[in-house]
């Protein structure tokens, strides 16, 4: 048997884990409930849904967290729970690499999440459809963006599972790591003129800025520019792509290469 | 004779603690060799090093001949594992979870379907074999540990402490079972129980403190020591609070 097939049979049955697991439709009804409350604080709050198709699909854009609540609380026992729960007892003794066992499970996750987000576009775009009449070409790279970055919070997660003890540790930690630690030290750099590309938060924001960038959305939303401390620098796509892919790609090979040598003493 | 299980010099530190001292012990083909040992004598950390859950410090184990540490696959496909109290994932049956492990080692169709009927009959959870495992006892996880153990028909088992969180009629039941497939098996089981360990084994090895203190066959033993118990008392000492 190749590893290939290994990683086919770890994929299938820890996606099925997935499905029988009630966080995957808690999160799926949360979204609902999200995206509803969007659909109906913003004509009731406002002076009726923005005139603007771009800035309504920004508004009802919750990528960022949906990719992010779905990596954690999919990935965040991944690894960390084999070993704390003792699961890994069963796993580890069976012929089949470390390796092989961590990217099933990521490749599993990743499909968990993608259906996450797949259903949040979805909810977006018959919004859209049923306000505006139509759904803007860029519904497609804001899409595209948060595929990868749900593919970049995974592996974040990955590797804080992988050197976590426990697998509640290795959610809080990456929950803080991503959605309070980043944002602040970007909303600092930001205040203060510096770059901020490198940070997940900072990509995040493309997901929803991919419709016009800070300016149309504060516009649409009937707020200035200068009722702003400071200067809103819309993040480059570019930059936001390049930081994505390494996160993406060194925790996930962090995270296979510390599973692989952990023990299960 | 073919040895199955050959451990050398092996030795395990955890820190500066030192769990296993220049062990070194094989277990002959069709052999049945009970592993007997105060707590913290060794015993669970010898097996996860012959089951590649753990590395050693130095010295070699060897499964079939294939050494443990640099080819793990290839010698972790000719054993059956129970090591600790292993637990199940919560959401998955007893049948999704034997047919996960059963593919992982190449079995598939039919022949597996037929395979996971047998090992369910076997440890008597016939009834429970579309329940999610959630709602198991620990005896039941036990029973359910002991069938992914049966599930590919491995030539060597290694067992470590099998029969924890079973009620007296299950000890029974998973004696009987280890007494039948034993007889065509190589067995390497650690345990307490000295009763049970005089029942499905012809052989021991006794460790403490890590080292090989004894390692013979229970009538020498016996002869030796008038019982397996006066054996095991004077061989070993009182485990550290």
């Amino acid at each position: 048997m190749t590893e290939f097939e290994k990683l086919r049979v770890v994929t299938g049955y820890e996606f099925l884990k997935h499905i029988r697991r009630k966080r995957l439709y808690v999160i799926l009804g949360l979204t609902l409930v999200a995206e509803l409350a969007v659909l109906i604080l913003v004509p009731v709050l406002g002076e009726g849904y923005p005139d603007n198709v771009m800035v309504m699909a920004a508004l009802l854009s919750m990528g960022p967290s949906l990719a992010t609540i779905g990596a954690i609380f999919f990935a965040g026992d991944a690894i960390a729970g084999e070993f704390e729960s003792k699961t890994g007892f069963i796993l580890f003794t069976n012929p089949v690499g470390r390796m092989t066992l961590v990217i099933g499970k990521y490749l599993a996750c990743y499909a968990a999440v993608i259906l996450l987000v797949i259903f949040g576009y979805v909810i977006v775009s018959i919004s859209l459809l049923a306000i505006y009449g139509n759904i803007p070409i860029e519904t497609l790279s804001s899409f595209g963006l948060c595929l990868l970055y749900a593919g970049s919070a995974l592996s974040v997660t990955f590797f804080f599972s992988s050197i976590s003890k426990g697998a509640m540790g290795a959610t809080v930690i990456t929950l803080v790591f991503i959605m309070v630690i980043s944002p602040i030290v970007d909303s600092v750099l930001m205040m203060t003129g510096q770059p901020s590309w490198f940070l997940l938060s900072s990509n995040g924001d493309t997901i929803a800025t991919v419709y016009g960038g800070y300016e149309l959305f504060m516009e649409g939303l009937g707020v200035s520019g200068g009722m702003m401390p400071f200067e809103l620098e819309t993040p480059d796509v570019g930059l936001a792509v390049l930081s994505m892919g390494i996160y993406l790609v060194v925790g996930f090979l962090l995270s296979i290469w510390i599973s692989k040598r952990r023990q299960l003493s | 004779m073919r040895e199955p299980i050959v451990i050398e010099n092996l030795s395990k530190y955890y820190n500066k603690f030192l769990a296993v001292d220049k062990l070194s012990l094989r277990v002959a083909e069709n052999e049945n060799v009970g592993l007997l040992g105060p707590n913290g004598a060794g015993k669970s950390t010898t097996l996860k090093i012959l089951c590649g859950l753990i590395r050693s410090s130095s010295g070699t184990a060897y499964i079939d001949g294939i050494n443990v540490a640099e080819k793990p696959e290839q010698a972790l496909s000719r054993i059956g594992a129970i090591v600790e109290t292993p637990e199940f994932y919560p959401f998955l049956t007893p049948q999704e979870i034997l047919s996960y492990l059963g593919r992982l080692r190449g079995m598939r169709g039919d022949g597996l379907r037929r395979r996971i009927k047998e090992v369910i009959h076997l440890v008597r959870l016939d009834d429970w074999g579309k329940v999610k495992i959630e709602k198991f006892s620990r005896g039941m996880k036990q029973r359910l540990a002991l069938a992914q153990t049966l599930l590919h028909d491995p030539p060597v088992l290694i067992l470590d402490e099998p029969a924890l969180g079973l009620d007296p009629r299950g000890v029974v039941e998973f004696r009987e079972i280890i007494e039948g497939v034993g007889k065509e098996k190589t067995i390497f089981f650690a345990s307490h129980q000295l009763v049970e360990v005089a029942q499905v084994c012809t052989q021991v090895a006794i460790i403490d403190h890590g080292r090989l203190v004894a390692y013979d066959s229970i009538v020498a033993l016996e002869k030796k020591y008038q019982s397996l118990e006066r054996a095991y008392l004077e061989l070993t000492e009182a485990p550290l609070d």
